[in-house]
């Protein structure tokens, strides 16, 4: 092993480890900008995970094809319960304005028990592991490009992935362009700094904050499905989502806010988790290793409110329940 | 709105009344503490409790474990509200809550069953002299003092040993990689007996442990198992909790020996073999002697020769040819009981010679404690 191959395999190893981060991170961005502090994506993550397992395993089993079709069934899945989960977060505080932190907390450990409770009924089904077949295997697997994949350097950087790793990429641009480029974006926006201005303008405060928090959740779900059906392989691990939810949230912060600032971010952060296994630095501990991202994370914090860039804040009513009343 | 709200409002509370009075009736009846009512404990009348960090659809330790509880409740014939699982117990002061709720309910043996639940357990059975307390993979019972406290595991590393030697005729680049949790001695024993057993058929062969830092963490163990694909091993053994090094080096295109379930559903191509427990055999034996009054061993430790360890069927598809042959050969030594798997010479990885020719380490019955880094072994500097 090379130097350069260490770190080319590190940086491919950052990039799978990053791709679930980035979908959450996605998520929770568009729901932070409609000014709801959605705490519960670990919750919304199982909940996709065991919806877009679920949704595999029932297709293989229903129309007794791997592959595509229970693909698209896990896709579809877990992108709805990730939905109906941001649609549980919507109700509580939009409509019936329960406090924010609360009602994120309880969506993640009632996410999380929903999961596993699930995982273990499908469990029982199956008679033992909730395994999709090997073809399902495949279709998550990495995607074939054919020579390109053997390139040296190029090919590790690029081309050895899961399709979902270029989806979450196109999520997180699509989202950057949807967030700066389109009108719809700017009210978006202008819901999450100010809601009472922003609803004097004529903008549905309710309804952009119901969608987004809605689509959000949906791609918190997905995310969740990556570490199901990528991670896992497709089969129920108790334990599956292993806390990437709250990485998610931290990496929001991490990222200022931006998607496509979290697509560098999530690299960085995925490198960072995962450098301990890959990278030996002589004598240092494991535990400080370990620590790597969440210090970033706070010098990124630092760094922010040092420059007090108002590009880089958090919505101004991310937190708050909008009261038309108290305008 | 506002009708909506006071309706919602009257619901929950109609919802939460409704639940207080259905869970009620399961709190009522319930006999105190036995020991303060010594009245003849017989398998119709035992009660039994357990403590568990997970649930079973950890597909792992937890499953494993109670796999063995359901084979007791089989063999001894008993009925389904005789046993009580705690499971999902953290490592913590809820543990020792745990303890003292199945006590309360009374349980006249409870099993506990995470290594961090030792001093729970400890302090626990202080309090309850006349209930049973066996905790695995614990050390202090011994040196407790506690006439009620006891210890078992047991031989693992055999069931290791013969599973290495799977692994060690399949591997073409005689680099195995090996998913760790923690840098302790059960995993250290585990890991040494897997790769002397690979090394008795191979003798070529080289091992890099890597750790995750947890029991059960399963993105860990997928990255961790792929950085050793990475690094050119091509056989994955395990100890940790989940199916992920299995499902990640079928991925990979390489090989797996597992620990603690079958796992040749969850990764067909690629899992060979696994090292599996049947605790069932000890969880008899302790109820047996509860109901029949006598002791409880300090220290228990079974093995190989008496079926408390085993491998799982091998994958006749992939294994190597030969391999069944082989490990039947190591395992009739072993059973045969004039040589064991950590005898010398064994030199560790920095010359020492750990265990002399003619030698044989010995584990104790319960907490194993081999924790020399043996030559071909690589583990991260820390």
């Amino acid at each position: 092993m090379n130097v350069l191959n260490i770190i080319i395999n590190w940086l491919n190893a950052a990039v799978l480890a990053g791709a679930p981060l980035l979908l959450a991170t996605s998520g929770e961005i568009l729901t932070e900008k409609s000014g709801n502090l959605n705490l519960g994506v670990e919750g919304q993550m199982y909940m996709g995970a065991i919806a877009g397992l679920a949704g595999a395993w029932f297709a293989e089993q229903w129309f007794g094809v791997g592959g595509m079709i229970p693909l698209l069934a896990a896709v579809l899945f877990a992108f709805i319960m990730g939905c109906i989960s941001g649609l549980i977060y919507a109700v509580l505080t939009v409509t019936l304005r329960a406090n924010q932190n609360v009602t994120g907390l309880t969506l993640a450990i009632f996410g999380t028990g929903f999961g596993k409770f699930f995982g273990e009924v499908l469990g029982h089904k199956a008679h033992g592991y909730v395994a999709v077949g090997a073809e399902t295997k495949a279709v998550f697997g990495n995607i074939s490009v054919g020579k390109l994949a053997e390139l040296p350097v190029v090919g590790t950087l690029f081309f050895k992935y899961n399709w979902m790793v270029y989806f979450a990429l196109i999520i997180a641009f699509v989202m950057g362009w949807f967030l700066n480029r389109t009108r719809k974006g700017l009210s978006l926006r202008a819901v999450g700094e100010s809601p009472g201005t922003a609803d004097s303008a004529g903008i549905n405060v309710t309804r952009y904050k119901y969608i987004a928090t809605v689509v959000g959740g949906g791609l918190c779900g997905l995310g969740g499905m990556y570490m199901a059906m990528v991670n896992q392989k497709g089969i129920w691990v108790t334990e599956c989502v292993s806390g990437y939810g709250w990485l998610a949230i931290v990496l929001v912060i991490f990222s200022t806010w931006s998607p496509l600032r979290a697509i560098y971010s999530s690299i960085i952060f995925g490198g960072l988790t995962v450098m301990y296994m890959r990278v030996p630095i002589p004598g240092l501990p494991r535990a400080i290793y370990m620590m790597f991202p969440f210090i970033a994370t706070i010098i990124v914090l630092i760094i922010t409110s040092i420059r007090q860039s108002k590009e880089h804040a958090q919505p101004a009513s991310t937190g708050l329940n909008y009261y038309r009343e108290e305008r | 709105m506002q009708h909506f709200k006071k309706w919602l409002v009257i619901l929950l509370c109609a919802l939460f009344v409704f639940s207080m009075v259905a869970c009620d009736k399961k709190g009522t009846n319930e006999p105190t503490d036995p020991g303060k009512e010594p009245g003849k404990v017989t398998l119709e009348n035992i009660k039994i409790g357990f403590v568990h960090i997970t649930d079973p659809s950890d597909q792992g330790y937890t499953y494993n474990h109670n796999l063995g509880t359901e084979k007791m409740k089989k063999e001894l014939g008993l009925k389904e509200d005789q046993v009580i699982n705690k499971f999902n117990t953290p490592e913590d002061q809820a543990c020792e809550t745990a303890l003292r709720e199945l006590a309360e309910q009374g349980c006249h043996i409870i099993f506990a069953t995470s290594f961090g639940f030792e001093d729970h357990v400890l302090k626990v059975a202080k309090d309850y002299p006349n209930i049973q307390f066996c905790h695995a993979t614990g050390f202090q019972a011994k040196t407790s003092g506690l006439k009620n406290m006891h210890n078992y595991f047991g031989k693992i590393y055999q069931a290791r040993y013969l599973s290495g030697i799977a692994a060690g005729l399949k591997t073409e680049k005689n680099l195995i990689g090996y998913v760790g949790a923690h840098p302790f001695a059960e995993v250290i024993s585990g890991f040494t007996a897997f790769y002397l057993g690979a090394k008795s058929v191979n003798p070529d062969v080289k091992m890099i442990v890597k750790y995750t830092g947890s029991w059960n963490d399963p993105t860990k163990e997928e990255q961790i198992a792929k950085a050793l694909i990475d690094e050119g091993c091509d056989v994955l053994g395990q100890h940790c909790d989940s199916t992920a090094p299995a499902t990640a080096a079928e991925a990979g295109g390489v090989f797996h020996v597992g620990y603690n379930s079958d796992m040749r559903t969850a990764a067909p191509k690629a899992s060979l073999t696994s090292a599996i427990w049947d605790w069932s055999r000890y969880l008899v034996m302790a109820v047996n002697k509860v109901v029949a009054g006598e002791e409880i061993p300090v220290d228990w430790g079974e093995g190989l020769k008496e079926g408390v360890c085993d491998i799982s069927p091998l994958n006749d598809a992939i294994v190597a040819p030969g391999t069944a042959e082989k490990i039947e050969e190591a395992r009739a030594k072993i059973i045969a009981g004039d040589w064991d798997v950590f005898t010398g010479p064994l030199v560790d990885t920095e010359g020492n010679v750990v265990v002399k020719e003619g030698e044989t380490f010995m584990e104790p019955a319960s907490a194993p404690s081999w924790d020399h880094i043996l030559e071909g072994i690589q583990v991260p500097k820390e």
